[in-house]
């Protein structure tokens, strides 16, 4: 290939000029589009999944598969090899433990090299069909498409229920309409993505992320949903937990990036007033029952538990002001806060 | 400060260097011996006669690196003596304690070969495995400690490695059998890769692995001369402890910080909530507030659990701001 001609360090100059020629007529040009699949002991869907996207992209001319093997412990990776030996429009990325989905994910996008990246699970839970219209909606305009099941095929109380409060509360606390924040199917105009940085399990908020602090044009539109064919769920409803922190610091960081002082001297505030109201307590019973007794000496006490409150939060404002002062400049976070305020 | 900024490094961090070149397998193995002096040294004239046989044995080219630290430096003279018999010693002697994740650092970057392997200052495995472990890392693996096994120890040793070893297990779900030995065979770039400091050179495998590398471990037979049973002083075990936890949590929760604070801070705030909203429904059913003490503990529950959570963002706070400049992950393969 080309590149094997341009060794990185040694400028040797290709023995024949007329090969580079050649070699970059026969080059593929960029892929449009990238479509990127996180696989975690998958090996059954492998094939299924490159078939369905292979016929779901027949129509178009350029595209790419990202398959990024999130270090699973089956044959994912030997199925996804022969599928990328057949098909040069198939690649795979091998991790080199199991990092998670978000961080698969993360992989995937710094590798696609599309100008629109279409994120999918990996257990043909999504169905490839649904990404031509997807991209529809990407030429018409918007910057990201997010799928929502419409119908889902799955129990009710391990997974309907709490995935209904949960997007009831990402709704409500990122203020971002989006219907159903756990449906990878998505696609991006790339530049969306390139100031996101995904870490933790935080592949869940994109549309929070990206909505919240750029002017990114979101569209929502449903999409099929099939019950898992082979394998098993990696998910449990321990990730409830995992959902409400992650809100939590994307809320933190959404509001208070710029001025993490401003949001400890709101707790600092609400725990000052809790600390009034204890002193006046301790005033009243002083007033009236003369010096103090050692059985109200609970007011007092809890004023200064208060107001010690108060001071501390300050004190962790300025911490936060001096980690904000310190970092590094990042792309990601001036992307981040665009919009925000 | 340990990678750059620049973009660069989206590169470096991909694929893993390829395993050493070898040429013709059975001849050219190239090793850099390291040894720490940390604690307790022995003869170390003889403890290279006795560890360098085997190489020399089958042939390797080798090399002896001794890092001295000013208190060691009356071990000098006899490494000179074997350096100007034609030897492959080098001594470094640095001008301070570094302990022995600096010294593993510094030795990292003096060697030369590619391959390292690390000794401490006192027998604790046959001089016969070394090889072995050497081959591994040069087969496919990026690190390769040594398992005393057999061992001869005293038995109160082995309890001792045999609780250790329980607790790491079942934290950190790795079934090491003796991370600690200090016998182990690495590549360079795994020093260069690895934050290292402290203490946390006892934790090295489980540190490697939560970068990505692979990991073996080789069992070697326990030298007759490491059998003397080992009681150490009550701040050690305290130590030990502490830099226990402190690895735990860097491997489970670096990234995600609020995760471990968050739980522990809601759990004390909803606590004392709790209490504090009985007390409240109490006083306005008419029940005094002065004399009720446990109004006392619901608000210091309830403080102690915003300070807590508090603490939970700001680590979460200067992960996020952290987080462009570190890579998160590494590709073993492409296909």
């Amino acid at each position: 290939m080309a590149i094997a001609c341009f060794p990185e360090h040694t400028f040797t100059p290709c023995p024949n000029g007329t090969a580079i020629a050649t070699l970059l007529l026969v080059m593929p040009p960029e892929p449009q589009v990238s479509v990127v699949v996180p696989l975690f002991d998958e090996e059954e869907n492998v094939g299924p999944l490159v078939r369905a996207v292979r016929v779901a992209l027949k129509d178009r001319a350029r595209w790419e598969l990202v398959l990024v093997d999130d270090g699973s412990r089956d044959g994912t990776f030997q199925e996804a090899r022969r599928e990328a030996r057949s098909d040069t429009r198939v690649r795979v990325l091998r991790l080199a433990r199991n990092y998670g989905q978000t961080t698969a994910m993360q992989a995937g996008f710094d590798d696609a090299r599309g100008e629109v990246v279409v994120s999918m699970d990996g257990d043909l839970q999504n169905d490839p069909r649904d990404i031509p219209r997807l991209l529809a909606q990407i030429q018409e305009g918007y910057d990201l498409v997010v799928g929502y099941r419409e119908s889902r095929s799955e129990s009710l109380l391990k997974r309907k229920i709490p995935s209904w409060a949960a997007n009831r509360l990402i709704r409500a606390i990122t203020r971002v309409p989006i219907r159903d924040n756990g449906c990878t199917l998505k696609a991006f105009r790339r530049d969306i993505l390139q100031g996101v940085r995904l870490y933790s399990d935080m592949h869940r908020f994109i549309p929070a992320l990206v909505a919240g602090t750029t002017s990114a044009h979101i569209m929502e539109i449903p999409v099929r949903h099939h019950p898992r064919r082979f394998g098993r769920s990696k998910y449990g409803l321990s990730r409830v937990w995992k959902v409400l922190a992650d809100l939590l610091t994307i809320t933190m960081i959404r509001w208070f990036r710029e001025r993490p002082l401003a949001m400890f001297a709101w707790g600092a505030g609400a725990s000052t007033a809790a600390g009034v109201v204890f002193l006046a307590a301790t005033l009243i019973a002083y007033t009236s029952f003369g010096p103090l007794k050692a059985s109200a000496m609970v007011f007092p006490a809890a004023t200064f538990l208060w107001f010690g409150l108060a001071g501390y939060l300050i004190m962790l404002g300025l911490i936060g002001e001096v980690a904000l002062r310190e970092a590094p400049s990042a792309p990601s976070a001036a992307v981040l806060t665009g919009g925000a305020e | 400060m340990r990678r750059s900024v620049d973009d660069s490094r989206a590169v470096a961090q991909d694929a893993l260097p390829p395993p050493p070149p070898m040429e013709d397998a059975g001849e050219n193995h190239v090793v850099s011996v390291v040894v720490t002096v940390v604690e307790r040294p022995e003869n170390l004239s003889d403890l290279y006669q006795e560890y360098s046989t085997p190489f020399r044995e089958l042939g390797w080219d080798f090399e002896f690196l001794f890092v001295l630290e000013p208190w060691a430096k009356h071990l000098r003279p006899p490494l000179d003596e074997l350096t100007q018999r034609g030897e492959p010693i080098r001594v470094l002697e640095v001008g301070r304690v570094l302990g022995e994740a600096g010294q593993l650092k510094l030795a990292g970057s003096h060697c030369r070969a590619d391959i390292l392997l690390t000794l401490p200052a006192y027998h604790r495995v046959e001089a016969g495995c070394l090889p072995q472990l050497v081959q591994r890392v040069e087969q496919s693996a990026h690190l390769a400690v040594a398992r005393r096994w057999p061992r001869r120890d005293a038995w109160l040793n082995r309890l001792q490695n045999r609780v250790f070893h329980f607790i790491v297990g079942a934290a950190s779900r790795e079934p090491f059998h003796d991370i600690a030995c200090g016998v182990r065979a690495m590549r360079r770039e795994l020093l260069e890769e690895i934050p290292l400091y402290g203490d946390f050179f006892r934790f090295l495998p489980l540190l490697a692995i939560q970068e990505g590398f692979e990991v073996v471990e080789v069992p070697c037979p326990q030298h007759s001369r490491d059998q003397r049973a080992r009681i150490y002083p009550p701040g050690t075990y305290l130590r030990r402890s502490i830099d226990l936890f402190g690895v735990f949590f860097l491997l489970r929760f670096t990234y995600k910080p609020l995760r471990f604070f968050g739980l522990v801070g809601s759990g004390l705030s909803l606590i004392g909530g709790a209490i504090l909203l009985i007390l409240l429904v109490q006083r306005l059913l008419g029940q005094g507030l002065a004399n009720r003490p446990i109004l006392l503990l619901g608000v210091l529950l309830f403080t102690l659990g915003v300070q807590v959570l508090a603490l939970g963002l700001i680590a979460e706070l200067i992960v996020y701001l952290h987080a462009p400049m570190r890579p998160s992950y590494r590709v073993r393969e492409r296909a």
